[in-house]
């Protein structure tokens, strides 16, 4: 019997049961890639606002930091490369993490893989099989967009370089995910621990595309790799060799790691612990805080590196966004006079803002993955009232976004040199957006309380935010529409007439979802 | 006597699917109330209810004198339960979740606590994870039972422990009834309550089939019977209480009511028994025998 046997069957099943995961991951990246295109064609529909797209792309580092390195914004499809290429990357390799992941730890975690492990089965078969269907619904991934995206006339060489990059990048953390799996100790560890390498080689991405004179840096991560596939100018494949080597020899370190480690742990074992519950461990606080806490440190270690490189990047650009840039330009046509590091940094704490209601968001879904465990009716049939329980976390989901966010800041002052980006600066503009953020958070704990079928809302709601923040100037959408997104209403506390009302506004409608969330969860059943 | 727990015409839909649909039960005080039922009968369902985790779609439901759903913090301080499927978290050792879920309870006896680890061989040291389903039951239980209440919840506390666990587990309940608790246990093996239930309620598909002390129930109990004879005794299908009865050469099988078992008996003593092995009914018996009778138009007492 060879390591693989019973690979088939089991790549059958889990297509069966995971088909429900792999469609939304595709439907928004193929939604990312048409909407581009439809959406170029409409709004910029003559060459002179082409140009000043350009223009405006090209004199905002933030657009590098986030898209990567523009090659071509004349034509849609160029837009489309562009705007989809990281992001569609990234989303498709979150799926293959989440694929591997479930398919091998978290099974492995909740004792259903030892029905399999048991049967007929190679030992290297459930990691062969989890792979497989990551490389399988990554071609999905490819071949979706990039089908519906030339239905909607685009053009065929760029729009397959295009998605032949997201397919890559699936690929590329599918085996990322395979190594996690073997070196976490739970399957949340491993999920954490490659979805970091993601979250790194986006950033470093970034870097390399927003700094001046790193972009030797381009060659360090796997996000660089397929960004140089430049497809809508030069689509040249053979950058996607480094890819599917990177991928090889990811499996090929998983493959060995597990055959060294015991079914059910990690190379790093659970330890005996405390035979008594002291301290901290007396209460459902202490209970939450304990469930959250790795959580907590890492997002907290990554805003810090987040700040850290933001900061340096703000003051590293003193040409790009100097007096006399056309990013200077824009703002004084627009008729504010603000200092422009500053003004950069706004957006940077933008997009700050989104990735920490992506922390919230995240801190509030652990309350349902406790439920579906059943482990919320332990300390519901103690004497608890269910507020409190709910609370646990709520408070978690929006202080430690808060916090995060504070360090951020304060990270972004300590290596920036621009004289505005003084610390107090930055802590009193955090403080101004943080009860933008809690709306976003607020709306999981409005899901989570009261109606956790339609928590897919709260990741909706972050994911649109961040489309009409980042994007929605550019397609210049009108002012409602804008305003819909909360961090749209954050003021600028450097601006001598900024107002409070707006950040009151904030805080209630924040209020609000969380009142919807509590009220929603006495009444419900908790399973 | 009062009650601890009165359910009336409890009804709980999930969906279109109707789980509890007009369930009673009654949980006198200081009793050991056994609550049997199948598989997916609803023992689950109508526990939670009871807990105020799951809201009545319709009936009445009083836990200790209060209602569960308002009153949950006050009532919850008096009773412990150990659910159906025990999931611990997986960070936490077993000893940091029996403290946890103690002071979540107001307190926990620690002379109690002591003596149960030692009763149930629990290693307190060990990840949530890496305990087996027995003694992440044992965990559950050691939680329960060392705190101070006056209600025990259990479902279907013992089935991960092994035979002797279980003799320990039963030992402990008797303990417990001694010092005057109410103890609600849900099983769907028969034998399991036996040694313990003052009183039973059997509920099928959601629905109370019948409730009342253990003679009660006992009186529709048959157990099954393979008797070898020297000579097959004449008119044995006319003794009352014989059911199933099957003849193969000099060998009977049969199904016997055990209010009748000392006339089969003596029939069947009057043919000479070479040998006899008696298999005691299971809840399933139980049940047919309720339909028998309904039937044979003779309802259940
Ligand atoms: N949350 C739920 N949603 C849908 N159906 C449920 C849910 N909980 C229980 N059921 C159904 O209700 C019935 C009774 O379940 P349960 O009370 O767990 O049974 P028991 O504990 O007696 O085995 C079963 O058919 C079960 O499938
Ligand atoms: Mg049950």
């Amino acid at each position: 019997m060879s390591a693989l046997t019973g690979t088939p069957i089991l790549l059958r099943t889990a297509a069966h049961q995971n088909a429900r995961i792999v469609a939304p991951w595709t439907l928004a990246v193929t939604a990312l890639s048409v909407t581009s295109l439809i959406g170029y064609r409409f709004v910029f529909a003559d060459e002179a606002s082409r140009q000043g797209l350009a223009m405006t792309i090209g004199s905002n580092p933030a657009f590098n930091l986030l898209f990567g390195t523009p090659y071509d914004l004349l034509t849609e499809d160029g837009f489309n490369a562009w705007r989809s290429l990281a992001l569609g990357g990234f989303f498709t390799g979150l799926m293959a993490i989440i694929l591997v992941v479930r398919n091998t730890r978290a099974d492995e975690d909740s004792g259903q893989a030892e029905l399999i492990a048991s049967s007929v089965v190679g030992r290297h078969a459930r990691l062969a099989a989890a792979v497989q269907l990551a490389f399988a619904a990554s071609i999905i991934v490819g071949l979706v967009s990039a089908i519906v995206t030339m239905l909607f006339g685009g053009d065929p060489s760029v729009t397959i370089a295009l998605s032949t990059t997201f397919t890559a990048t699936g690929f590329m953390f599918a085996g990322v995910a395979a190594v996690a799996a073997q070196v976490g100790s739970y399957a949340r560890t491993a999920s954490t621990l490659a979805i970091t390498v993601l979250g790194a080689s986006f950033l470093i991405r970034g870097f390399a595309d927003a700094a001046p004179g790193a972009g030797w840096l381009i060659w360090w991560t796997p996000m660089g790799w397929t960004q140089e596939v430049r497809p809508s100018t030069e689509a040249r494949y053979w950058p996607l060799l480094i890819c599917l080597a990177f991928t090889l020899v990811m499996v090929a370190i998983a493959n060995g790691l597990l055959a060294r480690r015991d079914y059910g742990q990690g190379l790093v074992p659970a330890r005996p612990g405390p035979p008594r519950g002291r301290g901290l461990l007396t209460n459902v606080w202490g209970l939450a805080l304990r469930l959250q806490a790795p959580s907590i440190v890492a997002w907290s270690i990554a805003f810090l590196i987040l700040g850290g490189a933001f900061g340096y990047l703000a003051s590293s650009l003193g040409d790009v966004i100097g007096p006399d840039s056309p990013f200077a330009k824009a703002f004084a046509s627009s008729g504010q006079s603000i200092d422009l590091a500053f003004a950069f940094v706004l957006i940077l704490l933008q997009i700050m803002g989104i990735i920490a209601a992506v922390y919230g968001v995240q801190v509030m879904m652990r309350v349902y993955a406790e439920e579906i465990d059943y482990r919320l009716e332990p300390p519901l049939a103690a004497s608890l009232a269910r507020w409190q329980l709910l609370a646990s976390h709520a408070v978690i989901a929006i202080l430690g976004p808060a916090t995060a966010l504070l360090i951020g800041g304060v990270a972004i002052s300590l290596t920036a040199t621009d004289p505005a980006l003084t610390t107090g600066n930055l802590v009193r503009q955090v403080l101004a957006e943080i009860p933008a953020v809690a709306i976003l958070v607020g709306v999981s704990v409005a899901t989570i309380g009261a109606r956790p079928q339609v928590r897919l809302a709260s990741w909706a709601a972050v994911v649109a935010t961040f489309a009409l923040t980042i994007l929605g100037p550019l397609f210049n959408l009108w002012d409602w529409i804008l305003g819909i997104s909360p961090l749209w209403h954050v003021p600028n506390v450097t601006d001598p007439d900024m107002s409070v009302g707006s950040i009151v506004g904030l805080v209630v409608v924040a209020a609000g979802f969380v009142t919807i969330g509590f009220l929603g969860f006495r009444r419900r059943d908790v399973r | 006597m009062d009650s601890a727990i009165t359910v009336k015409g409890l009804v709980k839909r999930f969906g279109s699917f109707t789980a509890l649909d007009g369930m009673d039960l009654d949980v006198q005080t200081g009793q050991v109330h056994g609550f049997l039922g199948p598989n997916g009968s609803g023992k689950s369902t109508t526990i939670r209810v009871i807990l105020g985790l799951l809201r009545a779609d319709a009936g009445t439901v009083t836990l200790l004198g209060g209602d569960p759903w308002r009153d949950v913090v006050p009532l919850h301080r008096r009773l412990a339960y150990v659910p159906g499927d025990v999931s611990l978290w997986p960070s936490l050792t077993g000893g940091e979740a029996i403290d946890l879920l103690g002071k979540l309870r107001g307190g926990l006896d620690e002379s109690r606590r002591a003596h149960l680890l030692e009763r149930f061989e629990l290693d307190p040291t060990k990840k949530g994870r890496t305990y087996s389903k027995g003694n992440r039951q044992k965990v559950a239980i050691v939680a329960a039972l060392s705190s101070d209440v006056e209600l025990l919840v259990l479902d279907e506390p013992t089935s991960g422990l092994d035979p002797l666990m279980e003799a320990v587990f039963q030992e402990e309940i008797a303990l417990e009834k001694a010092r005057g608790r109410t103890v609600l246990l849900s099983s769907h093996i028969l034998s399991e309550v036996e040694a313990l239930a003052d009183r039973v309620s059997i509920i099928r598909d959601g629905v109370l089939v019948e409730t009342g002390t253990l003679d009660q129930v006992r009186r529709h109990r048959r157990s099954h019977l393979r008797v070898e004879l020297t000579r097959v005794p004449d008119r044995l299908g006319d003794v009352d209480g014989i059911h199933e009865l099957a003849v193969q050469g000099t060998t009977v099988t049969c199904t016997v009511d055990d209010a009748h078992t000392a006339d089969v008996m003596s029939m069947f003593a009057s043919g000479g028994i070479v040998s006899i092995t008696s298999t005691p009914a299971s809840l399933e018996d139980i049940f047919l025998s309720h339909y028998d009778d309904r039937l044979n138009g003779t309802s259940s007492p």
